[in-house]
């Protein structure tokens, strides 16, 4: 089986996030990124299933600054081999992005696709269901299990309240992928750094789609505070204080 | 010949030829081994040999094991005389070492270290199995027992011997021999004397020569063989500064410790060496805790382990079959070091425990076999050079309720740089702290400055993790922004980062004069540079931490300290370098400590609260702040002791105005 | 406002909150109010659905038990067919697979995580959630599109009457015949604890630092009479087990004290106990999106303050 493992960057979130002087999107110039969470399970399921049934895994990205550095973990963590795709200057919406990931799919033989089931970015619609309407493959997402089946995958579906189901989807396929069955594994860095010194990933170059017609980021911004938390301060003890007086006032105390 | 010599001669020689077959194949895998070098400063490795085999330095510390050890020891040497005489009158006709003194003074050595080796092997045998010391749990008691048993078979039956030969009547060295001489009269008294004791004088002869040959057989299976490796082990310890690890070549695929024979030779050695005395145990901390790590247990099972995979069979059947790390030693076990080094500094043998565990732990790295806290405390080092997941522009948040500018090391040039360290910079109960050691040495008018948010986690902890990779990676940075900047010399008030600036980074090419900020603070109050308005009355006792004190030797600073503050200093018995670690090295910090029966700085506090009168537990590094404080809390000693750093002493004596007392149970201030 | 088609969600034959939710938020843009049924049975959701103008059915075998490829051919259909002008889904599981999958069949832009829709002229102005909540993206969309809405960002009431009731039917696609997905089997999350049910909860989050601390916690849900609960990170940790989970791949709780403890609110647990009657929150983080939910939320380090706190309430309590 040929999986391929579509990566994003994302804004890493311990960071300070500022708004650019448009107000329209947030400010790069100083940004940190770090690979999608989400994605990074998709990556631990993958190299998985190569250690389980032997599949071969090809870990997709496109071009930005900083991808080699993701796609070189990619391979240090267990993929055989890396490929950029250079679609122009993004960054694009997963919409935008999914014409030109399909067309370097397309041109490997690829069984499954896995890729995060969302991003921090993602307000335009997730990276999954768009390629696989491009690709013309069926999709599942929200999965947190893979395992081969055949000339098909069964996915593990998770909904709420703790329900899920088990679902058999015929290959080529692409799965959002919600966690792996276990957490991504840790690479030493010497290995990353031996990966690195091999160079920079393979290069495709692929056209993106056009940005969503009708619709567009008019403002962004902090969440109001409005019926924000009324905020208490002081000494431990003193917040402690105002802490039983309010659970008093609203008769919670027991006993 | 006689027949009795050809008889003794084909006996010594299967002897010989059986046990140095044997010892053959033991030393195979030494000499197989890769190099290290171990022959540099031969007359500082020569002293060693004089301070701890002969003047059993290290042996001595446990008293009375100690002194039964030199009763045996010293026996073991001069009886040594008499296995020359006892082969040389089998083999030569007419040898003796009369000449030397053989009936004399000789005579007279080895009739009393008989008795002394005899005193000495029931004050082992008494301690073995009656007092029964908890150093002794895991390890091989039947050894020990063939190993008592074999020695009073030894000097039992030259006793015997020498005692019939006296009986005899025709004994040159009788008149010297007080204790046979003594044996023979009570033997006279039974009739037997002369002709009759004759038969057992020969008798005894042999038993005494079988009992040395079967001796020597069973030395290579046994711990025994310490005997013949302690003193090359002693003479090839490690000279190097207190925290060398083994090389890494990080161009490699594998980095760690995959198989036995990937040890260098004195590493193996080691194995060899080990008397399964259980000092080390005696004083790790995590075995305190209860974790599944014996520093004794696990030199035991490397060697057995070595020595099964030699095809000699080890001492005793291991559980954990197949590979190294993970199946002979667990993981559990290699997580549960906090690298603290007090097992080494025990070691009578000088073997090295941590930088074995260190190694194995780099292939667990490899293998991405560690628990999640740690894990995620690597990745965040990785992204962000600190193990909080915070930015790396919050490093010096600190700095911003000083009321003062702190100078940027990175523009200006300074006297001091001051290398801040994780912990100081962003865990909001040192924060205080770090902002008093600002202000003190502001007091003291000092041109500092620190490198802001170029600054990185020094590397220490994540070395000993066994991630290279990251620790170089770190490292490299910092010596760039080092590099950049302009100083006269590096203080720090991180004692782990003191070890990986001052001694880590000397493989990278970086060489750095690094000081603990209580030795520059000490020198200050020295000079007068930092005048002292106040002084203290109170008692404290002061924990070393591994990483100033074992590792580098800092223990005078913090206490001049507090005498010159007239804080009186009443001492834990385990001080100095005996300290006990308050169980956050090694990336323990990092890893999760639920599962432990007494957290190590649980022990500590219970230790401190005992002295009876100590109000302060004074700290100079600050991981022990974090786990002193909890550790009080936790064992409900609030209002009992105080945890405090050296620099809150010292700035209760040194501000300009008196500083708030945050606390200050039974201690005073009291003007100067 | 021209039409707007709801995608009615269901559990088994029941129909999710969520989507009582949606067809408020319908009603408020104005315009006709449709509701898709796609499922084997549509009568026995229908019925279910007060809120709605037209009920539009979609019947065929292959719609229950849910598969992804159904439900987006399905609603695809429904969308070609109707051409409504906005089309909303829950962002919900369910609604990740039909929303783009039907956007990206139709041709239509999606927005997704909405906390708020508004008409503006002709247009839908939404107000999403990104960066995992800390900002809030204001979109403005002309012409047909879908939105994915949050789950408790629109109050159910007004979605579950006051609808014409209408009925039509919809001609189920020809691809529900020859789909490539097949349900196996279903699981229900094993009976415990069932946090639900709890007039308290102390929460705890990553901010909780490992499990040896989970005893503060648990020392505070004692003295509070509390259950505890917790956030998908420490549940996924194994800290915690799942039924304890709070939030959108766990449970949806309602208590009457949601204490959060080193919570920081992603959007994915903040759906799950936004509508608790009093929200506490503990967190070092003073823009903690948590804080935008509860109603009182102090800084104070929680490692002093849960021990304080338990303190006091054994004392008042006795």
């Amino acid at each position: 089986m040929h999986i391929a493992v579509v990566l994003k960057q994302v804004p890493d979130l311990v960071e300070e996030l500022e708004i650019d002087s448009a107000g329209t999107d947030i400010d790069r110039s100083f940004l940190k990124m770090k690979l999608n969470e989400f994605d990074d399970h998709a990556l631990e399921q993958a190299v998985l299933l190569k250690e389980s049934a032997g599949a071969q895994v090809t870990a997709l990205a496109l071009d930005s600054d900083g991808v080699d550095q993701v796609l070189h973990s990619a391979v240090a963590r267990g993929a055989d081999k890396a490929i950029k795709v250079a679609a122009g200057d993004g960054p694009f919406a997963s919409r935008q992005a999914a014409p030109a990931l399909a067309a370097a799919i397309r041109s490997l033989n690829v069984d499954l696709v896995l890729t995060g089931v969302q991003a921090a970015d993602d307000v335009f619609g997730q990276t999954a269901p768009f390629l696989a309407a491009e690709l013309g493959w069926p999709h599942v997402s929200v999965v947190s299990g893979v395992e081969p089946a055949g000339s098909a995958v069964r996915v593990r579906q998770e909904y709420s309240g703790g329900r899920m189901a088990v679902l058999e989807v015929d290959t080529p396929a692409v799965v959002g992928v919600q966690a792996a069955p276990q957490s991504p594994r840790y690479v030493p860095i010497s290995r990353l750094r031996q990966v690195m010194a091999g160079g920079p990933p393979e290069s495709v170059t692929a056209t993106a789609g056009a940005a969503p017609a009708g619709t567009m980021v008019v403002a962004l911004a902090k969440p109001e505070q409005a019926g924000g938390a009324e905020m208490i301060s002081g000494s431990t003890d003193q917040v402690a204080e105002r802490i039983l007086a309010l659970l008093s006032e609203r008769g919670l105390l027991r006993g | 010949m006689s027949l009795k010599a050809i008889a003794l001669a084909i006996l010594l020689a299967a002897d010989l030829g059986w046990a140095g077959y044997r010892f053959w194949r033991l030393l195979r895998p030494v000499f197989r081994a890769h190099w290290e070098n171990r022959f540099d400063h031969l007359p500082t490795r020569a002293w060693g040999i004089v301070t701890n085999i002969l003047f059993h330095s290290r042996l001595l510390k446990i008293r009375y094991s100690g002194v039964l050890h030199l009763m045996i020891f010293s026996g073991f040497v001069i009886l040594f005389t008499a296995i020359v005489q006892a082969f040389g009158e089998g083999l030569v006709p007419g040898f003796s070492l009369a000449p030397v003194g053989g009936d004399t003074w000789i005579a007279l050595s080895q009739d009393v270290f008989d008795v002394v080796v005899m005193a000495g092997l029931a004050l082992a045998a008494y301690n073995r199995y009656v007092r029964r010391p908890a150093r002794f749990e895991g390890s091989n008691n039947r050894d020990a027992t063939i190993v008592l048993l074999l020695i009073f078979a030894v000097v039992g039956d030259m006793l015997l011997q020498n005692t019939f030969r006296v009986a005899v009547g025709n004994d040159p060295s009788a008149s010297w021999r007080p204790v046979s001489s003594f044996l023979a009269g009570l033997l006279a008294y039974a009739g037997i004397h002369g002709q009759s004791a004759r038969l057992p004088a020969e008798v005894f002869y042999w038993t005494h020569v079988l009992a040395i040959l079967a001796f020597l057989a069973y030395i290579p299976a046994s711990k025994h063989l310490h005997i013949l490796v302690g003193i090359p082990n002693v003479f090839f310890r490690s000279l190097e500064p207190k925290g060398t690890l083994p090389k890494a070549d990080l161009s490699q695929p594998s980095v760690g410790l995959k198989e036995i024979h990937q040890l260098g030779w004195k590493q193996t050695l080691d194995l060899y060496a080990c008397t399964e005395c259980g000092r080390c145990q005696a004083v790790c901390p995590a075995y305190a805790a209860g974790q599944p790590l014996s520093p004794k247990l696990l030199i035991m099972d490397l060697r057995d382990h070595l020595l099964e995979s030699e095809g000699i069979g080890g001492h005793r059947h291991l559980d954990g079959g197949g590979a190294l790390v993970g199946g002979v030693i667990k993981d559990e076990t290699l997580w549960a070091c906090t690298t603290c080094r007090a097992c080494m500094q025990v070691c009578p043998l000088h073997i090295e425990h941590v930088p074995k565990i260190v190694d194995m732990r780099r292939e667990l790295v490899e293998q991405g076999r560690m628990e999640p806290k740690l894990q995620d405390s690597l990745a965040s080092l990785a992204q962000h050079g600190n193990s909080f997941n915070q930015s790396e522009r919050m490093r010096a948040r600190w700095t911003r309720d000083l009321g003062f500018p702190i100078k940027d090391a990175r523009k200006e040039e300074v006297d001091v740089l001051w290398f801040v360290g994780d912990f100081a910079s962003y865990d909001p109960r040192v924060q205080r702290l770090t902002q008093a050691v600002a202000r003190v040495l502001k007091t003291a008018q000092v041109d500092y400055g620190i490198l802001y948010d170029s600054e990185r986690n020094a590397g220490n902890d994540v070395r000993r993790v066994g991630e290279e990779g990251l620790f170089e990676m770190l490292a490299q940075h910092n010596i760039a922004v080092l590099g950049q900047a302009s100083f006269k010399r590096i203080m720090t008030t991180d004692p782990h980062s003191l070890n990986a600036l001052g001694q880590d980074y000397a493989a990278l090419g970086a060489h750095y004069q690094v000081r603990h900020y209580t030795q520059l603070i000490a020198s200050l109050l020295r000079t007068g540079q930092l005048p002292i308005k106040r002084r203290l009355q109170g008692v404290a006792t002061y924990h070393d931490p591994c990483y100033l004190g074992r590792y580098n030797d800092g223990f005078d600073a913090p206490r001049q300290i507090l005498e010159m503050l007239g804080v009186t200093v009443h001492e834990m018995g385990r001080c100095r370098e005996n300290s006990f670690c308050c169980g956050a090295g090694g990336g323990r910090i990092w890893m999760d400590d639920s599962k432990l029966k007494e957290r190590p700085s649980e022990n500590r506090i219970r230790e401190a609260v005992a002295l009876g009168d100590a109000d302060w537990f004074v700290v100079a590094c600050p991981k022990d702040v974090v786990m002193y404080t909890a550790a009080v809390q936790s064992t409900g000693m609030e209002g009992r002791i105080e945890v405090k750093d050296v620099i809150e002493l010292v700035e209760m004596a040194v501000a300009p105005e008196p500083v708030p007392a945050l606390e200050m149970g039974e201690g005073q201030v009291t003007v100067a | 406002m021209g039409k707007v088609l709801v995608y009615v969600e269901t559990t088994g034959d029941t129909v999710a909150p969520v989507t009582f939710e949606l067809l408020a938020a319908a009603r408020a843009l104005g315009g006709e109010v449709e509701a898709l049924v796609a499922a084997p049975d549509p009568g026995l959701v229908a019925a279910q659905l007060g809120g709605a103008d037209t009920i539009l059915t979609m019947a065929h075998p292959a719609l229950a038990p849910y598969l992804p490829e159904a439900h987006v051919a399905a609603l695809a259909e429904a969308i070609k067919s109707r051409n409504p002008d906005t089309v909303l889904v829950g962002s919900t599981s369910t609604g990740i697979d039909v929303a783009a999958g039907a956007a990206a069949a139709s041709g239509r832009p999606l927005v997704a995580y909405c906390l708020g829709l508004e008409p503006d002229g002709g247009a839908v102005v939404a107000r999403s959630q990104v960066y995992g909540g800390k900002l809030v993206a204001t979109t403005r969309t002309e012409g047909p599109a879908i939105f994915a809405v949050l789950p408790g960002a629109f109050k159910d009431a007004a979605g579950r009457a006051g609808g014409k009731g209408q009925r039509a039917l919809l001609e189920p696609p020809a691809a529900l015949g020859a789909l490539h997905t097949r349900f196996v089997s279903a699981s229900e999350p094993e009976p415990g604890i069932d946090i639900t049910r709890a007039e308290r909860l102390v929460s705890v989050g990553r901010g909780i630092g490992g499990p040896e601390n989970l005893e503060l916690a648990e020392e505070l849900a004692q003295a509070l009479g509390a259950e505890i609960a917790a956030s998908r990170p420490v549940v996924d940790s194994g800290w915690l087990p799942r039924q304890r989970q709070v939030g959108k791949s766990g449970m949806t709780v309602k208590p009457k004290l949601y204490f959060a403890v080193g919570i920081s609110g992603a959007p994915e647990h903040l759906e799950g106990m936004r509508d608790a009657e009093l929200i506490i929150a503990v967190n070092s983080d003073a823009a903690a999106p948590i804080f935008e939910v509860a109603q009182y939320g102090t800084t104070c380090d929680l490692f002093d303050l849960l021990p304080a706190l338990s303190e006091r309430l054994k004392a008042a309590t006795g």
